[in-house]
């Protein structure tokens, strides 16, 4: 009891004064009156002064005024912000998306399975940076338990230009979530959003499925939608080494060892993965830096690492 | 969207909690005004309806610490600055409550959302836990190990 009046009488000599609660109304009001006078009118947006001059806090906090803005602007007037241009899938075994924007903040997050949905229950990724949402999900308590042992984190990205598509690799491979977890990143092709989505998939686990499928045409996208990014890589793996069934666990396991180990699956290379360039699917393999090839190879032979295929460009 | 009279109340009301989670996450004012207006800024374009005024509550302590975390981050801002250098309240704050506050805030952030809901807030570890998002074991192991970093760092005082 006496510890907590300490911390009581401490903290009871921090408050608010009259001048902030000023200030922050006459910042919040004025902040709304602008976003009404640029609903009106769309000329004022983009040009010249705007909100983010007008008031210092914004200038020093351009990020986060972006992502107050995107999480409440409504459809009119802010066309730009709004506009969809780049999609991160996130795979574990919960399946989520985020689809960004051309300043690579999320404005939307969707959940494609109910681990996913629980997830986003728990963390709030609306309104941040990409690479600020990923490191935020993956460090987050709700996500801990989907990340222990051969948890396979899977990226997935899917831009409208190559150039977006190797940024947003980069920036995914240097997250410091993405490399603590082993995380893979890879690119696919943008116009497979639509088919996933149809299917009840996230981008991620679509292109995952499409591999799959490449071998065995009786895995459906309900079978992929019922397992975990872990379980596909295995089939996968176990198809590309012929073995068709039963050692899938097992190169799963030792590859994700040398994911998490060393972040390199060049480093600590069986040899397996190197041979095995038939199928390269995957146009990026490496869980950290991004060594590019991008999508004009397709259907041809450029793994190494995984080697897992990819579908639709 | 809510009303000024609302948004003015919802300041009245929680201005001082609000400044408080800003203060111990930013450590200056200056970052504080900034992410509290953000907060502010949030509630007023906020759309949703909040069934009782702890839901509400509930919602400004999650809000601020995500706004606290999101901006510490993007700006990648650590400077640690002891209370004498916060020049509107080390005036004002006598010295064995100063030395709390100094211990709190270099104490490492996982511990300070916990401790100040705990202690000064009065909300129970489920609570925090429903309102951090965090497992109720996970806020306990946190407010034991906070307490202990506490008591070392405040020589038994606590």
């Amino acid at each position: 009891m006496d510890s907590m009046n300490k911390i009581r009488d401490a903290f009871d000599c921090i408050k608010a004064g009259e001048e902030l609660k000023a200030s922050t109304r006459d910042f919040i009001y004025a902040a709304r009156r602008k976003e009404q006078n640029h609903t009106d009118s769309r000329e004022k947006f983009g040009r010249g002064k705007s909100v983010f001059d007008t008031y210092p806090v914004f200038r020093r906090a351009l990020g986060a005024v972006c992502a107050v803005l995107l999480m409440f602007l409504g459809a009119g007037g802010y066309a730009l912000l709004l506009e969809p241009v780049a999609y991160v899938s996130i795979d574990v075994n919960p399946s989520l998306e985020l689809v960004l924007n051309r300043f690579d903040f999320v404005i939307s997050a969707t959940a494609y399975n109910e681990d996913g949905e629980l997830v986003l229950e728990n963390v709030s990724l609306k309104g941040k940076s990409y690479t600020d949402a990923i490191d935020l999900l993956v460090e987050s308590d709700v996500m801990q338990p989907y990340l222990a042992g051969n948890s396979a984190l899977t990226f997935t990205v899917a831009a409208d230009n190559s150039r977006k598509e190797e940024r947003l690799l980069s920036g995914i491979n240097n997250c410091s979530g993405c490399r603590r977890h082993g995380g893979v990143s890879f690119s696919t092709d943008i116009s497979t959003v639509n088919t996933a989505h149809e299917s009840g998939l996230s981008l991620g686990k679509y292109a995952a499925y499409s591999i799959l499928s490449g071998y065995d045409d009786s895995i459906t996208t309900e079978d992929c939608h019922n397992m975990t990014m872990g379980e596909i890589h295995g089939l996968i793996e176990s198809h590309q080494h012929g073995d068709g069934a039963g050692h899938g666990d097992e190169h799963e396991r030792e590859n994700h060892e040398i994911w998490t180990e060393t972040g390199d699956p060049t480093e600590n290379d069986t040899g397996n993965a190197v041979e095995n360039t038939d199928t390269p699917i995957y146009e990026n393999e490496k869980p950290s830096g991004n060594s590019g090839g991008h999508g004009e190879e397709h259907g041809q032979g450029h793994g190494s690492g995984h080697g897992h295929g990819h579908g639709g460009r | 969207m809510r009303s000024e009279i609302e948004t003015n109340h919802a300041i009245e009301r929680y201005s001082n909690m609000i400044r408080r989670i800003c203060l111990y996450h930013l450590k200056n004012s200056a970052d504080t005004e900034d992410v509290f207006q953000m907060v502010f800024l949030k509630y007023l374009l906020y759309e949703g309806n909040f069934e009782t005024e702890e839901h509400e509550k509930a919602w400004f302590i999650r809000v601020t610490v995500n706004a606290c975390r999101d901006y510490l981050k993007s700006f990648f801002r650590r400077q640690v600055i002891s209370l004498e250098e916060l020049s509107e309240e080390a005036a004002s704050i006598p010295p064995e409550q100063a030395k709390v506050l100094d211990t709190v805030l270099t104490m490492p952030v996982k511990y300070k959302d916990v401790i100040y809901l705990h202690y000064y807030e009065g909300y129970s570890a489920a609570e925090i836990g429903r309102i951090l998002g965090k497992k109720e074991n996970t806020v306990y192991s946190l407010l034991s190990r906070g307490r202990a970093i506490l008591k070392e760092m405040l020589g038994g005082d606590l």
